[in-house]
């Protein structure tokens, strides 16, 4: 990943995004056109996997090959897409329903085999495309069509978690900071491991006012500014403990020596096992004798 | 508003000029976007003056071309699109599905204001005197445009905020 880096409008689609006018996944697909750019991929290298919901319609409004599939099954096609073809870069997207209720499951398999994929969800805390519902990620308390007394139930903390699975690339951004936000994502790119990058990117319609944008620019702490080590796994799980009081962004956790990835590994033992294997022929031949 | 990877002590005119131009790039291609947005959540008031502001962005960046193409024929780029955020251009945050004129042409100055600023702010890191000329140049431009806005603004309806007022669901179409 070493290319020189490419226009931004490169990875522009001609499909005009239907977001909600100051929804943040704006910004979010902004952010992803400059680290694609920076890394310097051309789209054609590149696989755009998303589930369903509002920010899943990304990979759309990208020249990357994308596919919009299943609800919550992102990832497990983004790590058959991967091992079918480890060349391709693969960035997988989502929103935290998706990736933290209907497809929590999967969450902690992708990182435990440690595909080379980042995976970029847009925590808004609410269910957005089907008008508001209570998400995974909802704080205590929040009033929605399913909530009309408040929420009882505690959110999940979707940076603790990751990092628990043991995630080697962890990350946290807003699109109240452009410049932060694509940093870290081209970050995620550059990370030759599983990489995960939760972003803060507020429902417009049915969102909380201090949950927008413009509160964000005030709220926010970049974790270097704090001091703060990516090496530093433990300090990493302190830091991620304040999701839902405090936005802190940049990078939680980076390993420092990050193991072979489950691609590379199948890659080496595909160059081990082909020494003894037989001509594609042989193989032929063997099933059409029965 | 924020940039990436630019070194103001060493920025060169050809650089600057490129930059420049860059900038109102942007912030064409971003009306262009608002615009769109708009037209899509049916509020064609707001919208159109968006469209305007992409002729207007447009009439400067083709103006800046224009001397860079002149000065510099053959020279490429030393800098790019992914040095810049926003800098003219309003951020995604100023639109809502139904913006009044009045609320799109105050998305319009807070963007004037932070290009002026930007060149402003940039002046005591630039060595080179005649890049410092043209920042000095383009920052003055920038409070001519907001001139330029405010008086738009004097024309405009003196309704509210629309984002502020009740307002119907959305409804998915």
């Amino acid at each position: 990943m070493t290319a020189a880096p490419l226009n931004p409008n490169v990875f522009k689609s001609d499909l005009k995004p239907i977001w909600c006018p100051g929804c943040g996944d704006y910004g979010v697909v902004q952010a992803i056109y400059r680290a694609l750019s920076a890394v310097g991929r051309p789209p054609h290298e590149i696989a755009f996997i998303s589930g369903i919901g509002c920010s899943s319609r990304i990979p759309g409004y990208t020249t990357a090959y994308g596919f919009n599939s299943v609800h919550g099954r992102a990832l497990p096609i983004a790590q058959g897409v991967k091992l079918a073809n480890p060349d391709l870069l693969v960035l997988v997207a989502g929103g935290d329903g998706d990736g933290f209720s209907i497809g929590g499951g999967h969450v902690a398999h992708a990182i435990r085999r440690n595909m080379d994929l980042t995976y970029i969800v847009m925590d808004n805390q609410v269910y957005g495309l089907t008008k508001g519902q209570l998400s995974p990620t909802s704080p205590r308390g929040l009033k929605t069509v399913t909530s009309m007394y408040g929420s009882l139930e505690q959110p999940i903390n979707p940076l603790l978690q990751v990092l628990s699975f043991g995630a080697g690339f962890v990350a946290q951004g807003t699109p109240a900071d452009m410049a932060g936000l694509a940093a870290i994502i081209e970050e995620g790119l550059r990370y030759p491991g599983f990489a995960f990058i939760n972003v803060q990117s507020p429902c417009v319609t049915y969102g909380e006012e201090e949950q927008q944008l413009r509160a964000h620019k005030t709220r926010m702490k970049t974790l270097a500014s704090l001091g703060h080590d990516p090496k530093d796994y433990l300090k990493a799980l302190e830091w991620s403990t304040h999701y839902g009081r405090e936005l802190y962004t940049g990078v939680f956790y980076k390993n420092p020596e990050p193991p072979p990835s489950y691609d590379a590994l199948v890659r080496e033992r595909q160059k081990e096992l082909s020494k003894g294997a037989l001509p594609r022929e042989r193989i032929l031949d063997l099933f059409k004798k029965g | 508003m924020a940039t990436r990877g630019i070194d103001f002590a060493t920025l060169t005119i050809k650089d600057a000029l490129d930059l420049a131009l860059l900038i109102e790039e942007e912030a064409r291609d971003r009306y262009q976007e608002l615009a769109e947005q708009l037209e899509a959540h049916h509020t064609p008031e707001a919208a159109g003056f968006f469209r305007k502001m992409v002729k207007v962005e447009e009439i400067h960046r083709s103006e800046l071309e224009k001397r860079r193409v002149e000065r510099f024929p053959k020279e490429p780029r030393g800098v790019t699109r992914a040095m810049i955020f926003d800098v003219e251009a309003p951020e995604y945050d100023q639109a809502r599905a139904d913006m009044t004129v009045r609320a799109a042409l105050e998305a319009a100055m807070t963007s004037e204001k932070k290009a002026h600023e930007f060149f402003v702010q940039a002046l005591p890191r630039l060595k080179d005197a005649e890049v410092k000329e043209l920042f000095l140049e383009l920052g003055a431009e920038e409070l001519e445009h907001q001139k330029w806005v405010q008086l738009e603004l004097d024309r405009a309806p003196a309704s509210g905020d629309a984002r502020f007022d009740d307002s119907d669901e959305p409804v998915a179409h």
